[in-house]
């Protein structure tokens, strides 16, 4: 590997991690113009994740070590799905044939260690809030597979670099594929990052919270981390999604960047709207929701294998 | 222009006029001269005085000429006792209904006699789907619950079993894939000729669409829910239209795709298709005798019985198929008089159960003789037309390749029979009521025709005119089947 | 272009198998009936003849905007309950259709190799048809029910362009009109239903059995 790419990759990361806290409060405050407030800051999420530095860890004392090491896991797993991805036209820093597995199972990884610290510490609303993640991550893991997976399968590549380079928007029918995976992958995002017709992050009931009721006891420095993984999630889902529009630009490379954070700023108005506009489903109807998005990915995939 | 004029732009005139008009009279009158004309053009067409030659997408042969005449005997027969019906007492609801009775009927004439002229499969499905249109509304006549749940079954039945067979259309435009066929139209006359050129995958499946789409329509199991409940729900006029002219135009759909696969490697497939729908309608027909206890339902699975042995001759070929094209006549003609005497009987009794009916012999001389007759005539008794008939399918039957079909339609019909016989003597004679001693029953419009059509279906059994004959023959011809 | 909308045409589907709601089936409809316009449309772009656009505007009026308004009408008019009321788990339903969208894709690509046909909308007009049918089944309420019929008659239409038949423009045009009549037909049915029974379901329609 040349020493630009490997600078290229340690940028993007640096990007990704520096500007995720932005996107959520790019976000947040979309969602409060959209209800007519003035909302807080852009910069409001640093503030939250500075606070959080600033506070005392405190475990609970039925706890084992589980919970003092998932937060450290839970960070490095997003990081590292995180170095995954290309931004841009750059490089990303771990870049290998099948790599797309990887990255499925880092955030799996990530998942699997929040679940298990939120029912080491014994307290019913985590456990609670532990098997509804990992009832959800059942459906919410084939969309992945079936949409990013049907692109590899079209593309022929198994790496998540190669796949997005090598979407040519030439071909009308792969600007269908486009359509209809971006649509699913909005959906994944919304389901893995807890966002609003799933799972409401500023309900403040704990018998309705997913993601939320898992952290309940984790404070200070853990606390930290957990966010700070969560914000890096959704801006990877973000990226994931921003980077099928690359083709777009293939000549020029300036426009691709426009188109990018254009893309990014789109997504984020979507996510502001979806917020805005929609209540949390009932537990029982997310099941549906979720596979709606499977059935799209295999639509398309049957599309492609069926009309070659 | 003359012919398409008579045939089809004057019902639909007709329409428009009776829609205009307020008066229920003129619109009866208005719609017996158009039946009247009809019935004489379509009697001139058939005995081939005129050699007709329409426009677009219509023509004629030797089916639609038997078909037509059908259709508009039945027709004619319909509107003329109409009226004398249309003044029976119904409930304020129903009153309302009436305006728009000889309306529909028009339309269902210009309806029908499009889907039995039409050359074209896309003309026939129009003008299939009209014909239901317009007699959904007549089955909900009473305005009650019952006939409001007969139309929305057969409305809805109808319609989705039409679509599939839309479906079939467009299969059989993708068998003409790759022959001079391709990107033609969808005229029925150049597929005849082309047959043995389409594609048997999509022929098959063209047929098994079509086939079991209007079979929903014919009335044929398994089906045939809808169709029973509309024809046992709808005013007897309306019953006997549907059971004596409606089914056959479904029925004319199946036999022109059938006609098609004559001469293809799918003969077989389809024939044993025909045969497996035909026996299925007798079996049903054959269960739901036992425990039917209203009588029109019971008219309206004898229809499907007879629905079932139609197509089973057109399946089994031969001489049966001549047999199921006599049929067809005579199963109009007799369907008639039964659907007008039963209709006599309902008003009469004001139910439609068989435990509510007794001593109509006593009680109306004229309607419960004639309803045994025509009884007698449907259970294949000589001298009516129908023992010939079947004689015929029978005699196919036997001398065909699957000879064991007649000993399982013999069984069926023996006991159809019997449970027919047993309930409806229960309503002829039994027990009479004091209360129901009113005066006797005067000599209507209706048993008039009743007389007239069983003395029809008696004559042409017995004479059986050459003409006819010779038409069938051509049919037969047209099928590629010698006798 | 006529693959783009018949991948969108399947994807309604979808949305159609997960909605609790009524008003969102009749939004459905009328997005389809705006992809089957468009896809009329679609050889204009090559030429275009006045003539042409009869059959397109048509379907447009019908499908697009008396349809839907008037089931919106009877929703309104016979204040209808704004959920489906299905007879199985939405989940399993839509398990259903993504099997019967497997089997359907397969078939019609078996098919292709053999007859020319367009697989995509061949098979998404299949799936409409299947789907149409399911709803029927797997649906009480009586104008779903109608709206399931209409799935299937969009289904068909899309089928029709796929295997390239182009009946004349005039049965096209008395196609669109029975199925106009018999939605006015059905809908005209229900108010009689409404005043007549209690309630939309299937399951007050239990009068005639043997």
């Amino acid at each position: 590997m040349e020493l630009t790419s490997i600078l290229q990759g340690i940028i993007s990361l640096v990007l990704i991690l520096g500007l995720s806290p932005l996107f959520v409060g790019l976000v947040n405050k979309q969602k409060a113009i959209f209800t007519g407030r003035i909302g807080a800051s852009l910069l409001q999420p640093y503030y939250e994740l500075m606070k959080l530095i600033k506070k005392e860890t405190i475990n609970a004392t039925s706890s084992s070590f589980i919970s003092a090491v998932t937060p450290m896991i839970n960070f490095i797993a997003v990081v590292i799905a995180a170095a995954m991805l290309p931004i841009s036209f750059a490089h990303p820093l771990i870049s290998f044939e099948g790599d797309i597995i990887l990255f499925a199972y880092m955030l799996g990884l990530a998942r699997f260690f929040q679940v298990l610290a939120a029912m080491d510490i014994g307290s019913s609303f985590e456990g609670m809030g532990a098997a509804r993640e990992a009832t959800f991550a059942v459906f919410a893991e084939p969309i992945f597979f079936f949409t990013v997976g049907s692109i590899a399968f079209i593309s022929g590549f198994t790496s998540i670099y190669d796949i997005y380079h090598s979407i040519r928007l030439d071909n009308l029918s792969f600007v269908v594929f486009i359509i209809v995976c971006s649509i699913s992958v909005f959906i994944l995002a919304v389901t893995e990052c807890s966002r609003m017709p799933v799972d409401d992050p500023n309900t403040h009931l704990e018998l309705t919270m997913i993601h939320e009721v898992m952290i309940l006891d984790n404070s200070g420095i853990d606390l930290f981390l957990y966010q700070y993984s969560s914000y890096i999630k959704l801006f990877i889902y973000v990226i994931l999604e921003a980077s099928f529009f690359y083709p777009f630009a293939v000549q020029s490379y300036t426009l691709g960047i426009i188109i990018f954070l254009v893309v990014i700023f789109i997504l984020s108005a979507a996510l502001a709207a979806v917020e805005t506009i929609t209540s949390r489903f009932k537990m029982k109807n997310i099941p549906h929701y979720l596979l709606f998005a499977t059935a799209i990915g295999i639509l398309n995939l049957l599309i492609y294998t069926f009309t070659r | 222009m003359l012919e398409f004029s008579v045939l089809i732009l004057i019902p639909l005139i007709a329409a428009v006029v009776c829609y205009l008009i307020k008066s229920i009279r003129s619109q009866y009158v208005i719609s017996l001269i158009v039946g009247a004309f009809h019935l004489l053009f379509s009697f001139i067409i058939f005995i081939g005085l005129y050699k007709p030659n329409l426009p677009f997408f219509f023509s004629t042969d030797s089916l639609s000429k038997l078909f037509l005449l059908i259709l508009s005997n039945v027709y004619f027969w319909v509107v003329l006792i109409s009226f004398s019906y249309l003044k029976r007492p119904v409930t304020l609801k129903a009153q309302e209904g009436k305006k728009y009775y000889f309306l529909l009927l028009n339309f269902y004439l210009f309806a029908n006699t499009a889907a039995i002229l039409s050359n074209h499969f896309g003309m026939y499905w129009v003008a299939a789907e009209a014909t239901t249109l317009s007699v959904a509304p007549l089955i909900y006549y009473y305005r009650n619950e019952e006939s409001l749940e007969a139309m929305w079954k057969y409305l809805f039945l109808v319609s989705v079993g039409i679509a599939f067979a839309f479906i079939g259309i467009l299969f059989l435009t993708l068998s003409a894939n790759g022959t001079i066929m391709e990107g033609q139209q969808l005229f029925f006359s150049e597929f005849v000729k082309n047959a043995a050129k389409l594609n048997p995958v999509w022929l098959k499946a063209s047929f098994i669409f079509i086939f079991v789409g209007l079979s929903t329509k014919i009335g044929i199991a398994p089906m045939h829910s809808g169709d029973v409940d509309a024809t046992s729900n709808a005013p007897s006029p309306i019953a006997a239209l549907m059971s004596g002219s409606l089914r056959i135009t479904a029925l004319l759909g199946v036999m022109r795709i059938f006609q098609i696969l004559t001469p293809t490697s799918s003969y077989e497939f389809a024939k044993l298709i025909l045969i497996i729908g035909g026996l299925l309608s007798l079996i049903v027909a054959f269960i739901f005798m036992f425990k039917v206890n209203n009588y029109k339902r019971l008219l309206a699975y004898s229809s499907v019985e007879h629905l079932g042995i139609i197509t089973l001759g057109i399946g089994i070929g031969g001489l049966a198929f001549a047999g199921a094209m006599f049929h067809t006549i005579y199963n109009s003609l007799n369907k008639m008089v039964l659907f007008f005497t039963a209709g006599n009987i309902h008003s009469r009794f004001k139910t439609r159960e068989v435990n509510g009916v007794s001593a109509v012999i006593n009680l109306m001389p004229w309607t419960g003789w004639l309803f045994l007759l025509s009884f007698f005539a449907i259970s294949a008794i000589p001298p009516f037309g129908i023992f010939f008939s079947e004689l015929m399918i029978f005699r196919g039957m036997l001398f065909s390749d699957k000879p064991w079909i007649l000993a399982i339609t013999m069984f069926l019909l023996l006991f159809i029979f019997i449970n027919m016989g047993r309930t409806l003597f229960q309503m002829l004679y039994g027990e009479k009521e004091e209360k129901n001693i009113q005066e006797k029953e005067s000599f209507e419009i209706i048993h008039f025709a009743a007389i007239v059509l069983l003395i029809l279906l008696i004559a042409i059994g017995i004479i059986s005119p050459g003409i006819l004959q010779e038409n069938i023959l051509s049919i037969s011809k047209d099928f590629g089947i010698r006798l | 272009m006529q693959n783009i909308l018949s991948i969108l045409f399947c994807l309604s589907l979808f949305y159609l198998a997960v909605t609790p709601r009524v008003k969102a089936y009749v939004a459905v409809l009328r997005f389809q009936g705006i992809l089957l316009t468009i896809l009329l449309m679609v050889p204009f772009v090559e030429q275009f003849s006045v003539f042409a656009v009869i059959l397109p505007a048509t379907l447009f009026i019908i499908k697009v905007i008396i349809i839907p308004r008037y089931i919106n009408k009877i929703i309104l008019e016979l204040d209808i309950k704004r959920t489906i009321e299905p007879t199985i788990q939405q989940f399993n339903f839509l398990l259903l259709v993504i099997f019967s969208f497997i089997v359907i894709f397969l078939a019609s690509s078996i098919l292709s190799l053999t007859t020319n046909i367009e697989t995509i909308p061949f098979a998404s007009g299949f799936a409409a048809v299947t789907v149409g049918i399911f709803i029927i089944i797997f649906r009480k309420k009586l104008i779903v029910h109608v709206c399931g019929f209409l799935v299937l008659e969009n289904g068909i239409f899309l089928f029709g362009t796929a295997v390239a038949s182009d009946l004349p423009i005039m049965i096209e045009i008395g196609v669109l009109l029975d199925v106009f009549v018999v939605v006015f037909l059905m809908g005209i049915a229900l108010n009689r239903i409404s005043s007549t029974f209690e309630g939309f379901d299937v399951t007050i329609l239990r009068r005639l059995k043997d």
